[in-house]
């Protein structure tokens, strides 16, 4: 999020797509209302179904599912077409209009109709009550990234708010709710297989960097790995991992190895697609290791007798530490009672793992502390807070944490701010970039009007001075932030990633300048597929008539060390055989992977079984009342046989008679049958049911390799 | 039963009263007054002294109703009860006695909410004696005793803590405590926002004649 969920609470209008706050964020939704009630703001939600938070806002807007780019862009050309722009914000702080002017010339609202399904004087109407309602927030989450396109629907999100002029202001912002309470900070610790913890990637430079931090020799570092081209390449994504398995070593992008062994830490297979190829890699792979505090789907998929360990993880109330949020706050978690039985802290059994490996030592070199289990947490949130240079997450020390939670009572909760005492003007939960530990913390990312030591910054100037065609990346005259000495844009400040002193930003901080530069918003981001993003029809397309104009990209050779398909699979007669969009997400009693929920009585007792949502009109159609059990078959075919799941018809008129809904946390049944046998003694879960997963289609994002699961089909049958 | 009204807040002032205003223009049906209800009482498989309702499910107007136990003024269980389990307290907080409580089930047919509750689980299906919300005030008998929990659950009300439902609510849709504040909090709502009395079930439950 560039802004925050509190910041929500300042809006004057808000735009909801592919997100479901009442159900995936409840929490959050105090906000919304907030904005609903007292600033009058219309709340739109966006959605392909009648949603909870659809009942919830001013207006539902009903659109094809993976239809998003055409929506957004019908709004932005509404916008143009009537001079609603921000001129200035596009003129000085973005890059790429033009480019993205020429792409417009294909969302004439008669297409974007078709295309989307929505009619063009609500995109008229949904276009002027946005510009009227400034500054308004759009908000967005998986139904905007699980695409083969997701990268291109974020970032028309982002063009959207750019061309309102939305950044960089409260109440404004470009607002994706991540997933889980912690996701914002594993991503940002480099939970990713192509990047080291904060986005240094896995360049040469960036084990430079991290070798430095951690006071590890480059050479023995690199001596780990079987070659430098390998210890420098992408690894397989989560998506994916299982290709590494089953496909030949030969197919694979690295050095003709498969892989032998997979360890789960805190994730469910049940949450990712393929579930079938997920089970046959699960099967063969020599080695399963799952840490949980709950037997997660992982652990009972294989058909197997040996060869899989689970480790009791204990859970968050049993240990401490600090978590990142969506808003980037950074806040410290304590434990409450120490763990239960047998099971250890993450961080220890990370420790251990190391140390038994062997080379736990290595990585220490530079924290003198003891690392022990009772200051493991504080020792190693010092070790990132000295190395996360490059997205400024420095401030956040553990003294500082701690001391906000002392003084939680003086934070404000519509400006996060807090007033008195000796946390007077910190944001709450330090958000990044908080650039050294008297930093206040930067709780809206972008804004130039207020000096850095405040938490202002420009556009970050991460890719350089000068466009390929010779434009310039850096900020225009005017943003020029209150207290810097330089006029206009200015580059990343030399070193200010590397250099783990905290001299250059100290000195850069002086000077009024942050360190990230003050550059522009890349309307055009040349360097990566679809530098403006462009409608690209879902591989599983409803809409056959379409793939011609709007077809997906041509496939990848290598993309994380696996082939991915995009054109050879986008078939026109698959909505002929498959005539059943199918949609999945969140239902608001379980969570993931659903392990732990399922495994408490209270939380079943609500939701006690698996089940799709169907229209009475496509109910009718199949026979099927309310409660029945149908089956799900989806494209994806293995021996000759679709893969398919057994649920129950929960009819309701939150879909369209076109669709079915499927909630995704469900494990512990696979195509029809329990695994229930399979669970250790005792540790069957209250609720056990069918994956959604497992019917989810074949389909991955070109940039991240996401999956897609907001843009698929299937077919149903009596069961 | 002294010892816990003793400690009750509201129950010192001219007019104690404790409510619930159910704002149905907030509730979301994320559930976490009927779980947060379930584990603060530990309340058995089957009973619901909370639950949310959701009408219209998918078209215009869809909306969410909590209902607990709403404590009503002259309550009409009460004054159905054959054997005076039911009684209201000085604070306005209806209880049962599950002791006397023969099962009868006529408080059921009295209450317009629904609220009453009876396990189902014996043989021929025969109904157990009667459960509903506490409003997290326990019971009438020893205040934090065992036998209390045992038979009513917690009692937050003694400690001085409103109702576990309220106190979680994550809209604030569900909002408890003494009349006067409650109220307050309803028409500061109404007044801002301008639309929607939403007080849903107040006439029934308060304004009785």
């Amino acid at each position: 999020m560039t802004n925050s969920m509190n910041d929500i609470r300042n809006a004057k209008s808000v735009l909801i797509v592919g997100e479901n706050v009442c159900t995936s964020h409840p929490i959050a939704m105090q906000h919304i209302l907030h904005a609903k009630e007292i600033n009058k703001a219309p709340v739109i939600v966006v959605d392909p179904r009648f949603s909870k938070t659809a009942a919830l806002g001013t207006q539902h807007v009903g659109l094809r599912q993976g239809t998003d780019v055409a929506f957004i862009y019908g709004l932005v050309n509404v916008i143009l077409e009537n001079g609603w722009e921000d001129k200035k914000m596009l003129a000085e702080r973005t890059y790429g209009i033009e480019a993205l002017q020429e792409e417009l010339k294909k969302y004439d609202l008669d297409t974007v109709q078709n295309v989307t399904g929505v009619p063009k004087e609500t995109i008229r109407q949904v276009a002027k009550t946005i510009a009227d309602g400034r500054p308004g927030t759009v908000i967005w989450a998986m139904g905007g990234t699980q695409h083969s396109h997701g990268t291109g629907v974020v970032r028309t999100f982002c063009i959207l708010q750019l061309v309102l002029g939305n950044m960089g202001r409260s109440g404004g912002g470009t607002n994706v709710f991540r997933g889980h309470d912690n996701v914002q900070g594993a991503t940002d610790l480099g939970l990713t297989s192509d990047s080291l913890p904060g986005y240094y990637g896995v360049a040469p430079t960036a084990f430079a960097h991290w070798a430095n931090v951690w006071g590890a020799d480059i050479e023995w570092l690199k001596g780990r790995y079987k070659s430098e081209a390998l210890m420098t390449k992408p690894g397989f994504t989560v998506a994916r991992w299982y290709e590494g398995v089953l496909m030949e070593a030969k197919d694979l992008d690295q050095e003709n190895t498969n892989l032998h062994a997979v360890v789960f830490w805190g994730h469910s297979t049940n949450s990712q697609s393929q579930m079938d190829r997920v089970k046959r890699a699960l099967d063969k792979v020599d080695l399963i290791v799952d840490i949980d505090p709950f037997v997660s789907n992982t652990a009972v998929l294989a058909d197997r007798k040996d060869g899989v360990y689970l480790l009791p993880a204990a859970t968050v109330y049993e240990q401490r530490g600090s978590v990142t949020n969506s808003n980037r706050d950074v806040q410290w978690r304590n434990q409450i009672v120490k763990p239960v039985w047998e099971s250890r802290i993450d961080l220890d059994i990370m420790m251990d793992l190391a140390n038994r490996l062997g080379f736990g030592k290595e990585f220490t070199k530079n924290n003198k502390k003891a690392w022990s289990k009772e200051t493991l947490n504080e020792d190693i949130a010092e070790e990132w807070s000295m190395g996360m240079r490059s997205i400024g997450m420095v401030g956040q020390t553990p003294a500082r944490m701690k001391r906000q939670q002392e003084y939680a009572h003086l934070f404000d909760v519509d400006t996060k701010k807090a007033k008195g005492g000796p946390v007077d003007g910190e944001s709450w939960g330090l958000p990044w970039p908080c650039w050294t530990d008297k930093h206040p913390g930067t709780p809206i990312l972008y804004r130039a009007d207020i000096p850095v030591a405040q938490g202002g910054m420009g556009f970050r100037a991460r890719w350089g001075k000068e466009a390929p065609d010779g434009k310039t990346l850096l900020a225009g005259d005017t943003v020029t932030l209150p207290g810097s000495k330089t006029k206009g844009g200015y580059d990343t400040v030399k070193d200010s990633a590397t250099d783990i002193t905290g001299k250059v930003f100290a000195e850069a901080l002086a000077q009024g300048l942050a360190p990230s530069g003050n550059g522009r918003a890349r309307l055009n981001a040349f360097g990566i597929p679809d530098p403006v993003p462009t409608h690209r029809e879902p591989i599983h397309s409803p809409r056959p008539d379409l793939i011609t104009k709007w077809p997906t990209y041509d496939d990848v050779k290598f993309q994380y060390r696996v082939p991915t398909l995009f054109k050879s699979l986008q078939k026109p007669d698959w909505a002929a055989k498959f005539p059943v969009i199918l949609n999945t997400g969140r239902q608001v009693e379980l969570e993931g992977g659903g392990a732990s929920e399922r495994a408490c009585s209270w939380l079943v007792e609500l939701q006690p079984e698996m089940y799709a949502e169907i229209h009475p009109e496509l109910a009718k159609k199949h026979s099927l009342k309310h409660g029945d059990w149908m089956w799900v078959e989806s494209p994806e075919d293995l021996d000759d046989r679709p893969s398919r799941v057994k649920v129950k018809a929960r009819v309701t008129l939150r879909v369209t008679p076109n669709m079915i809904y499927l909630p995704f946390h469900w494990g512990g049944s696979f195509e029809g049958k329990s695994l229930a046998s399979k669970y250790p003694d005792g540790t069957v879960p209250f609720g056990i049911g069918e994956s959604a997963n497992v019917v989810t289609n074949y389909g991955y994002d070109r940039v991240t390799q996401m999956q897609e699961t907001k843009g698929g089909l299937c077919r149903i049958v009596k069961a | 039963m002294a010892k816990a009204l003793a400690a009750t807040p509201g129950a010192q002032g001219k007019n104690p009263r404790m409510m619930f205003y159910v704002d149905v223009a907030r509730c979301i049906e994320c559930g976490g007054c009927e779980v947060g209800c379930k584990n603060e009482n530990e309340v058995p498989f089957g009973i619901q002294r909370i639950r949310v309702l959701t009408v219209n499910e998918g078209q215009t107007g869809e909306t969410n109703v909590p209902v607990p136990c709403m404590h009503c003024s002259n309550a009409p269980c009460v004054g159905v009860c054959p054997v005076d389990a039911l009684f209201t307290r000085a604070d306005g907080i209806v209880h049962v006695n599950k002791e006397t409580c023969i099962g009868c089930g006529y408080c059921l047919y009295a209450c317009p909410f629904g609220a009453p509750q009876f396990p189902t689980n014996a043989l021929f299906g025969s109904r157990g004696v009667m459960d509903k919300c506490t409003y997290c005030a326990g019971g009438p008998v020893e205040a934090f005793s065992a036998k209390e929990h045992t038979i009513y659950g917690s009692n937050r009300v003694a400690e001085g803590k409103l109702p576990m439902c309220a106190s979680i609510c994550a809209t604030k849709a569900l909002v408890a405590g003494d009349a006067e504040e409650v109220e307050k909090v309803m028409k500061q709502r109404v007044a801002a926002r301008g639309y929607g009395q939403s007080n849903w079930g107040w006439q029934t439950a308060y304004q009785r004649a």
